[in-house]
This record gives C-alpha cells, sequence and structure tokens, in this order.
C-alpha cells in the first residue's frame, strides 16, 4: 500500500527543503467528514494480497517462528491484567456506552482512554460467540481455557500492526539491511513478549500505531503522522509522556515554514486531523456530560512517588540513598540528622502507598513535574532549532525517558516507551549503539520481577539471551568502533562491566531466596523478599540513568 | 548469521533456543492431569522417584504394581532415584511414600519439567551435536547447523517428552552417541552406550537387531585375526556393562530369583496385543481381520515374533552379508548401512511386534530423522522423513488431545516444518513423492477438521483414532519398505552386489565423503561414487536453509538473509 503515497509525497521531499513539501495529497487523509470516511480511503489503498506478496520469506520466518512460541506460552503466568482486560470486554458488551466509565462491578474500572473502550466491544463480539461467559460482568475471574485461548489470540492478532509497521520501516529505509535488524528486533522484542505475550496487555498493538505514526514521519507525511499520534493518544493516555516533542516537532516542521511563518492550511488541517480524532473518541461522553468522570477515571492522583517494586528511575536511586543514609545515621548515631519517624517504616518493605523518606525531604508530584518539564524543555528547544526525522526520533525518546526517569508514580513497564523509538537510532553510530544496548539490557531486565513465577523464569532469562544476542552482535559488527583514547577505553571497560554485572546480579537473585529459606521461614520475611528486588531496581536504575545522561549528551551535542 | 558475526553463537543459540522451546512446550500440561485415581505418565514418572528413594532396590519391582508398578529396566530406576533426592532436597512433599500421589502443585510440576530437560541435556543434546560432528563431518557449517536444529526440535519427541512427560530422549540419545562412537571407529563405547540405552528402555530392543549385526559386520570385516579379537571384547564389554546395570539384583547382592523381577516386569506379555489404537499392523488390520477372537495370546505372540523377524531380516541380512562380503578393509566399510538398518529394524518391530504403543514411534523415527538431517530438500530421503515426522506426529494426536496439548502439538509442527523449509503444498513442479505426501497431509488435515464439525457417532465411537490408525500405518509401512529398499541400494553402492564395480574405490570415496546419509541417486543407477551426489545435496540444501537465514536465495529480488540481515 501507499507506494504512490510515498512517491508523491516523501520523494520530493527528500530532495527539497520543507516548504516546499507538497501538501497536495495529504488532505487526501483529513478531507473526510470523520475519521472512519479517512481510513476507508485508507483501506482502499491497502491491497490485501499484493501486500502479502510483499512479505519476503526472512519476514514470514520470523511472522510464524515468533507466533509458534507464543502459542506455547498460552498457558503460562498471567497477571490480574488478563482477568482486567477480560473485564473490560465484559463491560463494553453488556452495559450500554453510558455505563462504561461508571461501572464498578469488579475493582478493575475501565480506566482507558475511550478508544480502547471501543477496541475492547469490538473484541467482545467475536468473544460472544466462542463463549458468551466471557463477556459476562458478574462472571468475575473466569479463566476457562476458552478465555485465555481468545485473549491471549487478539494480543497476537492485533500485534499484527506492530508487525506491518516494522515491515514498512524497512522498505524504503536509507539502510535495509540494518533496518531490518531493527524491525525484527522489535517485533521480537523481550519486552513485548513479557508484558504482553505472559503478563498480558496490548502493548505490540499501541506501538504498532505508535511506530506506523513514526513511519509516515519518515515518509515525510507529517499530517498521517500526527493523526496517527492522536489516535494513539486515544487508545491509552501513557504516550503522552511523548506528546511534547510530537507538538514541537509537527509545530515547527509542518506548521510553521523554515523561516518561521504559520502556513494556516497545514496547521488548520492538523488541528482538524487532531479534533477529528477526539471528537470520535471523547464526543459521545461529552455529550453525555460524562467527561469529568472519565477524566477522574484516567488520571488516578492517588499513588504515592514509587511502585510496589521501585520502577529502576532517578527516585530509585534516591530512594535508595535514603535507606542507604538512615542506616548510616543508625550505626553512627548522627544526632544531627533530622530523621522522619514515618519514613522509617515506610518502603523497606516496598507496599504499595505513599514513600516517605526517613533523611531525604520529601517529594511532591509538583516537584516531579517541574524537573520533567525542564529536563524536555532543554530537548525540546533543540527540537525547535533542528526539526528533522532523526533529531524528532531522538527527541521523542527523551521526553519519553525524561518523564520515565522523573516521572510520578512511573510503572516498570513504561520503559517501553523510551526502548522502542531508541531502538530506531541504534544503527546510527557507535554512540547511539552503546546507549542502545545499555538502556536495552537494563531495561528489559527490569521487566523481569514481573514475572516472579519459577515456571516462567527460564523463558524470560532465556529468551531475552537469545534476543540480546541476536540483535547486539550483529548490529555491534556495523557500528562498533573501538574507543580511540584512554578516557573512552575506561569508559567502554566500565560499561562491559557494568552489563557482565548482570548475571552476577542474575545469579543472586536466582539463589538469595534459596539461601534465606529457613531464615524466610522463621522471621523477617518480608524483608529478605524485597532485597533481591530492590538490587535489581538499584541496578537497573544505574545504567538507566547513565543511559539518560549518555543519550542527552549525545542529542544535544549532535550538530 | 554467518555474515554477522554469529558464526561462533549459532551452536549455543541453537541449543539455548531449543532449550527454551522444549521449557514452553512443559508449561502445559501433561498426561493424567487431573484425573485421578490413577493420572498417567507423569504420576508414573513421579511415583517411580518417590518409590526409590523411599524402598530398598528389592521392593523397587514388587511395590503396590497395581499404582504403577516399575516396569523399566533398571538406569530408568537409578535416574529416578537421582532425581528423587535432588527433588526431595527442595521440597520433600513432593516425593512423600504414598502421601504424594497424584500430587499437582506447580512447585512439583516445574520440578519433574526440569528433570527432563536436565536429562535431555545430559543425552540426548550432546549425542545430537557429537553425531552431527562424526556423521557429518565433511559438511558445511550450514548442513550441520540445520541437521543439529532438525534433531533438537524434532517435534514428536518435543511433545511426548516435554508435553505428554517421558524420558524418551535419555534412551534415543543414548543409541545416538553408541551409533556415533560406531561411526568414529570406537566399538567398545559405542557398545557400552547402546547397552545403557537398552538399561534406560527397553524400547532400544527396536535397535537391537540392527546394532547387533553391525557389529558382526564389523567382526567379519575385520578378517580372521581381529574379526574375532573384537568380538570377543565386544560380548565381554556388553556383559560387564549389562552386570553392572543389573547389579543390585544379581546373586552376590540379592538372591538368585530377584533378577526374574525386573525381567517380568520389562517384558508384560501378559497384556494385549495392542494398547490403546496404535498405527501398526495388527491395530490397523484389526479393523477387518479379528485376531484377538481368532487366536489365543500365545499364538499371537508367536505370530508377531515371526511377522517382526522376518521384517527385519533383510535389514540384518544385508548388514552381515555386506560385512562378510567387504571383508579386510577399513575403516567399517557397512557403516552406511547402519541407519537404514536401524530403521528397518525398529519400524518392523513398531509394525509388527506385541504390545506397542503409539508412542514406540519416536524410535523409528530416530534414524529417520537422522538421515533427514543430512539430506538435500529435493531428495526422496528429506521428503518421506519430513513427510513420516508430521504422520507419526499425527498419529499420536489422540494421545496429545487427551492430555490437552493440542495448541503446543500445532505450535511444535508449524515451527519445525517451517525451520527445515518443510511445505509440500508449495506450488511448484512436484515429484510423486509430493503428491503422495500432499495426498497425505490433506487427509490428516480433512480428518482433523471434521473431527472438530462432527462429533463421533455413539455407535462408532472410536472412528477418529481408527481413521487415524487407517491413514498412518501405510505411511509407516511405505517407510519399512523403503528402508530395505535403501539398504539393498547401499549394499550395491558399496560394491557388495555389483559385479563390475571395484569394492576398494567405493569404499574410500564412500568413507571420503562420510557417510550414507545423503540421498545416493548416483547409487541407484549402479554408480557407486559419492561425489556427484555430495554435489547435488549441498546445491539444494541451500535452498531448504533459506527459512534459516543462511544468506542463500533463490529469488535475488526477495532476498531473505538471516536474522540480522545482508549486505
Amino acid at each position: 500500500m501507499n507506494r504512490v503515497h510515498k512517491l508523491s509525497t516523501a520523494s520530493p521531499a527528500r530532495r527539497t527543503t520543507f516548504s516546499e513539501e507538497p501538501v497536495r495529497s495529504e488532505p487526501a487523509v483529513v478531507e473526510g467528514k470523520d475519521d472512519k470516511k479517512s481510513s476507508a480511503r485508507w483501506l482502499q489503498n491497502i491491497d490485501v494480497y499484493s501486500w502479502i506478496k510483499d512479505v519476503t520469506p526472512f519476514e514470514w520466518d520470523i511472522l510464524l517462528a515468533s507466533t509458534c512460541f507464543k502459542l506455547l506460552l498460552f498457558p503460562a503466568y498471567r497477571s490480574t491484567d488478563f482477568e482486567v482486560h477480560r473485564n473490560w470486554l465484559a463491560i463494553t458488551h453488556s452495559l450500554p456506552i453510558s455505563q462504561w466509565y461508571h461501572d464498578t462491578t469488579s475493582e478493575w474500572t475501565l480506566d482507558y482512554p475511550p478508544f480502547f473502550a471501543y477496541f475492547e466491544k469490538l473484541l467482545s463480539i467475536p468473544a460472544h460467540f466462542i463463549d458468551p461467559k466471557i463477556v459476562e460482568l458478574t462472571n468475575l475471574n473466569y479463566d476457562a481455557w476458552s478465555v485465555v485461548v481468545y485473549q491471549r489470540m487478539t494480543v497476537i492478532i492485533t500485534e499484527l500492526v506492530l508487525a506491518t509497521a516494522l515491515q514498512r520501516f524497512i522498505r524504503g529505509a536509507a539502510d535495509p539491511p540494518m533496518q531490518r535488524i531493527i524491525s525484527a528486533s522489535l517485533f521480537l522484542h523481550p519486552g513485548f513478549l513479557i508484558v504482553d505475550h505472559i503478563h498480558f496487555q496490548y502493548n505490540g498493538f499501541m506501538f504498532g500505531i505508535l511506530l506506523w505514526s513514526l513511519l509516515m514521519a519518515r515518509n515525510g507525511n507529517k499530517l498521517a503522522s500526527g493523526f496517527f499520534f492522536a489516535v494513539l493518544l486515544n487508545f491509552k493516555h501513557i504516550y503522552m509522556y511523548l506528546a511534547p516533542a510530537y507538538f514541537v516537532y509537527l509545530l515547527r516542521a509542518f506548521c510553521l515554514s523554515p523561516s518561521g511563518e504559520l502556513l494556516p492550511a497545514r496547521f488548520l488541517s492538523l488541528a482538524n486531523a487532531v479534533i477529528l480524532v477526539f471528537t470520535a473518541s471523547l464526543g459521545p461522553f461529552l455529550l453525555m456530560g460524562q467527561l469529568p468522570q472519565l477524566l477522574s477515571r484516567l488520571f488516578p492522583f492517588t499513588r504515592g512517588l514509587n511502585h510496589a517494586y521501585w520502577a529502576p528511575n532517578f527516585w530509585a536511586l534516591v530512594t535508595a540513598t535514603d535507606r542507604v543514609l538512615l542506616k548510616v545515621a543508625h550505626v553512627f548515631s548522627i544526632q544531627s540528622l533530622h530523621v522522619n519517624v514515618s519514613g522509617v517504616a515506610s518502603t523497606s518493605r516496598g507496599l504499595v502507598g505513599d514513600t516517605v523518606f526517613a533523611v531525604i525531604p520529601n517529594i511532591k508530584p509538583i516537584h516531579t513535574f517541574i524537573i520533567t518539564i525542564a529536563f524536555q524543555l532543554i530537548f525540546l528547544t533543540k527540537l525547535w532549532r533542528t526539526p528533522t526525522y532523526k533529531s524528532f526520533l531522538a527527541a521523542l525518546t527523551l521526553c519519553g525517558y525524561t518523564s520515565y526517569m522523573f516521572g510520578w508514580h512511573v510503572h516498570e513497564k513504561a520503559i517501553l516507551l523510551v526502548l522502542v523509538p531508541l531502538s530506531l537510532l541504534s544503527a546510527e553510530n557507535n554512540a547511539y549503539f552503546r546507549t542502545f544496548t545499555i538502556a536495552s539490557i537494563s531495561g528489559v531486565y527490569s521487566l523481569f520481577p514481573l514475572l516472579f513465577t519459577a515456571a516462567e523464569t527460564p523463558v524470560k532469562i532465556g529468551y531475552s539471551l537469545v534476543w540480546a544476542v541476536l540483535t547486539i552482535q550483529p548490529l555491534s559488527k556495523r557500528v562498533y568502533e573501538f574507543p580511540m583514547s584512554l578516557p573512552w577505553v575506561i569508559l567502554d571497560s566500565l560499561e562491559r562491566l557494568y552489563l557482565a554485572g548482570f548475571v552476577v546480579l542474575q545469579a543472586f537473585v536466582t539463589l538469595f531466596p534459596l539461601l534465606t529459606r529457613s531464615q524466610a521461614a522463621s522471621k523477617a520475611g518480608s524483608a529478605f523478599e524485597f532485597l533481591p528486588l530492590m538490587l535489581t531496581s538499584v541496578y537497573c536504575a544505574v545504567g538507566l540513568v547513565w543511559a539518560f545522561i549518555r543519550l542527552s549528551v549525545i542529542y544535544l551535542r549532535q550538530t | 548469521m554467518y555474515k554477522q558475526g554469529l558464526r561462533h553463537h549459532v551452536i549455543p543459540l541453537i541449543i539455548l533456543s531449543s532449550a527454551l522451546i522444549k521449557w514452553c512446550i512443559g508449561l502445559g500440561s501433561y498426561s493424567g492431569r487431573g484425573t485421578a485415581p490413577m493420572f498417567g505418565d507423569y504420576e508414573a514418572q513421579r511415583h517411580w522417584m518417590e518409590l526409590t528413594i523411599h524402598l530398598p532396590t528389592n521392593k523397587w519391582y514388587t511395590y503396590d504394581l497395581q499404582y504403577w508398578g516399575l516396569d523399566y529396566p533398571p538406569l530408568t530406576a537409578y535416574v529416578s532415584w537421582l532425581c528423587g533426592i535432588m527433588g526431595s532436597w527442595i521440597d520433600s512433599s513432593w516425593l512423600a511414600l504414598d502421601a504424594s500421589r497424584g500430587i499437582e502443585t506447580q512447585g512439583s510440576k516445574n520440578f519433574m519439567r526440569s528433570t527432563v530437560l536436565l536429562w535431555d541435556a545430559l543425552t540426548y543434546t550432546p549425542a545430537v551435536l557429537y553425531f552431527v560432528k562424526i556423521w557429518l563431518r565433511n559438511r558445511s557449517p550450514k548442513t550441520q547447523h540445520v541437521a543439529t536444529m532438525v534433531l533438537l526440535l524434532q517435534p514428536a519427541l518435543l511433545l511426548v517428552d516435554f508435553g505428554h512427560f517421558q524420558y524418551n530422549s535419555v534412551m534415543l540419545g543414548f543409541t545416538l552417541l553408541a551409533m556415533s562412537f560406531f561411526a568414529a571407529g570406537r566399538d567398545l563405547w559405542g557398545a557400552v552406550f547402546f547397552v545403557l540405552s537398552l538399561g534406560f528402555k527397553q524400547m532400544a530392543l527396536y535397535y537391537a537387531p540392527a546394532i547387533g549385526s553391525y557389529l558382526i559386520a564389523k567382526c567379519l570385516s575385520l578378517g580372521p585375526h581381529n574379526g574375532p579379537k573384537l568380538f570377543i571384547r565386544l560380548g565381554l564389554v556388553t556383559t560387564a556393562s549389562f552386570a553392572v546395570i543389573f547389579l543390585p539384583f544379581l546373586p552376590p547382592l540379592s538372591p538368585f530369583p530377584a533378577i526374574l523381577q525386573p525381567i517380568h516386569r520389562i517384558f508384560p506379555f501378559q497384556r494385549g496385543l495392542f494398547e490403546d489404537k496404535v498405527a501398526n499392523f495388527w491395530c490397523a488390520s484389526n479393523v477387518v481381520l479379528k485376531w484377538r477372537i481368532w487366536m489365543q495370546q500365545d499364538t499371537l505372540i508367536k505370530l508377531s515374533a515371526l511377522f517382526t523377524v522376518a521384517g527385519f531380516l533383510p535389514g540384518i541380512g544385508g548388514m552381515i552379508y555386506s560385512g562378510y562380503k567387504l571383508r579386510a578393509t577399513y575403516p567399517a566399510p557397512v557403516l552406511p548401512l547402519l541407519p537404514y538398518a536401524l530403521l528397518t529394524s525398529s519400524m518392523s518391530f513398531f509394525l509388527f511386534s506385541f504390545q506397542v504403543h503409539e508412542k514406540t514411534i519416536l524410535v523409528p523415527l530416530l534414524p529417520l530423522t537422522l538421515l533427514l538431517s543430512g539430506a538435500a530438500s529435493s531428495s526422496f530421503t528429506f521428503q518421506l522423513g519430513a513427510l513420516v515426522n508430521n504422520v507419526a506426529l499425527f498419529s499420536m494426536w489422540p494421545l496429545l488431545q487427551r492430555d490437552g496439548l493440542a495448541l503446543q502439538y500445532i505450535a511444535a509442527m508449524l515451527l519445525w516444518n517451517r525451520l527445515i523449509g518443510y511445505n509440500p503444498f508449495k506450488l511448484r513442479q512436484k515429484s510423486l513423492m509430493e503428491y503422495f505426501s500432499v495426498t497425505i497431509l490433506s487427509l490428516c488435515t480433512m480428518l482433523h477438521v471434521l473431527e472438530i464439525m462432527v462429533p463421533p457417532s455413539p455407535r462408532l465411537p472410536d472412528i477418529y483414532p481408527v481413521l487415524n490408525v487407517l491413514l498412518s500405518t501405510p505411511v509407516f509401512g511405505i517407510t519399512w519398505l523403503w528402508s530395505i529398499k535403501r539398504s539393498i541400494e547401499v549394499s550395491w553402492g558399496l560394491g557388495v552386489l555389483g559385479l563390475h564395480t571395484k569394492p576398494q574405490e567405493a569404499i574410500q570415496s564412500e568413507a571420503g565423503s562420510i557417510i550414507s546419509v545423503e540421498d545416493d541417486r548416483s547409487l541407484v543407477g549402479g554408480n557407486s561414487s559419492g561425489v556427484g551426489l555430495v554435489h547435488s545435496a549441498s546445491r539444494s540444501l541451500s535452498l531448504r536453509t533459506r527459512s534459516l537465514g543462511y544468506g542463500a536465495e533463490k529469488r535475488p529480488s526477495l532476498r531473505s538473509g538471516s536474522f540480522s540481515g545482508e549486505t
């Protein structure tokens, strides 16, 4: 599909400057009265047969082999998210739309934006035919084989959105063999395997939309890029982390001419597209006067700084420092240090709830917000000055990364927001590649605690290992440069040492419960339980913070 | 892969991936899950761990025989004992005597699954690596890697061992090691490993005529001086190995009748001609010929023995005759016959012998997959090997379905066929064999679809298993006949049968291009040289390896290349 599209827009765009980019074909996308019409246009372009013919044997191999493997994971552990999504199937199927965001039959209330609710509604129709019990509202914690197969299957099938986007990325890439490695590595990403195919979510599908949006940006079709991103935001609002970069990029590179003048036609078409998407999504709830209710579901500001398991970000390091300082204060009985008594009991066990520091001054949501915005502004300024696709990718990654690093109540799964766009940059040069390696390995490792069951432990470790070798080895073969001066040699060795440390960490995490079995049974069990988690979090945080600094410096120094 | 600096990572990656897949198959259900009071093979294996760690050896073969009494040879018992020791160190409740019967906790399941993976990693995996190193030593690294993958991911074995739950890979691994030791010229080690295989599971007996005749042929070929010497040594080593395995049941350690306990348990002639539905001669012909009504059990036993012997006689006869004709030549000139003889012998046991289980198809499947692993994708061997592997899996469908492994069945089958690049449904010029494969596989698919769409009528509750048997048996029968035909051809190629060929040269070239495992079209023509065929084999292999990402492409426009891309 969209081969015509590309010819008419992308190729001239490469030759010329921004201002000369043809706008002609773009209104085609927003011409329609609503997004359904425009998607009908889209569908016309999609010739399924030619698309299938276009898939290379290599791509079939990846798709089939990974699908077979994912089938084997059907009986694997699944988190409560599985029941969350089943409940949403039931809500959207058995209740009228006005009740969707009000229902509290299950504790897992609907808290994704409306597009996702529509999506669940769509999925609930075949579900009803396969097993009516799936969509029964009161049938809580239903876990028959039928619902497992159905829900797991929908994850695999909707992930084709990701597959097609990645496949399109290879076509028309500057360096197709390189892009092929990156595409394959993204499709097979252990993050998706762990979070989607075992833990259970639909990230593959939604990152597929993100990648379609990025693909459009790469092909010079910025309007479509903005459209897709607006759609994505209405599927899952966590992608707001990335919104600032989109805003700046589209404003600067699409709505303004290089000299800084506003191009009204473009601005209006983009605004219309976005407004249309939001109207289609929120419109019904706006009419029913449910917007406040909907928003209160989407943004529950009642959580603590850290999640139960500290997401390995800046705050994990701060929290860990606080713990260490507390110990120091205890050992040396420093009176001058002000110890917050309530903080002593808090967080050491990693319970859900507000994190209260014992030594370090407490953090409020507004602090995290200010820090995040401040960092993002730095990167966005750079993006404003160099509004190219690559610069956009880097700024996008950094936007997500900043939110992950300093955000309030960040979940470890959010690391995918960083790893996915970063992967697209991994083959740029050695610096990006190194950053990618460190971030990916620590990021993927930080997802391991999501699967705490023994049966899945070999799966997550083995799969990630295979993936890492298959991704990093060929990339490194292409872009690795030997460090030329002493400081770089030292840095290189330190980074290698850090990566090797994961083996030791895993050995510790595996053996620790076995060694402390006897103590754990008697007393202080939970403290022992939490130590491996804390170590994992802190160790991964070191790598992720370092990769963040690395990426920031690389981006800001880039000309 | 080769261009991306992954060359040295290929074998470890294959091993790791195959272990991963095996473990993931194990995430699913197993035989007899939740079916009290008897459960299934899973419980049997677990029960043996339980009884071996809690009881003295003289009770092993006599304790509560009604509840999964031990009926495998002692090596299985020792392995169970070792696993049991480890398991009860982790959690003794998993293996408490009697109290743990039918235990189905997640922890005990993980433990049981990990023991299969462990023993597989200790026996079958190294055996495959060694086999590839020895038997395919003159082949390209690509061929070797493909062969490793073909053998490590063989779906029938994966599903029975890691899904249904058994330890067949240990028995098969020992036999495979024995074969490789024979090929390496270390016959005594080979004999030891074959005894280990027999000592682990009596099904290895299906191979015994082939192995025995190979060793006799080898002795014959060594001539009047060295031959008897090797023969005596082999005899001593074999007896000693058996003695070691059965040591706790032999006179100094226990009274004489003790040895009869395991023997009785291992060879259950008191059971029926076949169990359930199995795709062999007896069960298939039972549709029309009611053997069990017409004849006494004794007669049936004799008849099945006669048929079995008649079935493997061509294989071992050919082998011994070749050995005699090729005497005084070195290295072991009859070696190329060994895989075919193993196939003939094991397949005839499967088709004709007494008390065969559907899972036993794994035994003839091993030599066939070995032949397949080195064959070119256009060759008859490859086509037949791949077909039989699929049909064998299909023949176990009723069993796997009962175990709740339908999903794993589909996934493992698709994965393996994709990896080896087998797709007879592809539109292209087809050989007769491919038409045959397409027909059989379409029928299998249709049967699956029918089974979903139309429930069996009450009058014919077993209609689907019976149709399954009727469909699978002819394929196995053809494989058996083919193996005999190939034995004759290979003997011919070795210069045994041809009048005008010079045995010496034939042997030289055969030994040079070791070994037998190719598709020898040239041999069919009476030409004994193996050179031409190595050529053709490697040419078409590159096609087959396409799907594995090894680079060489037929369609240059749609380069696939490796995981990691291409220049």
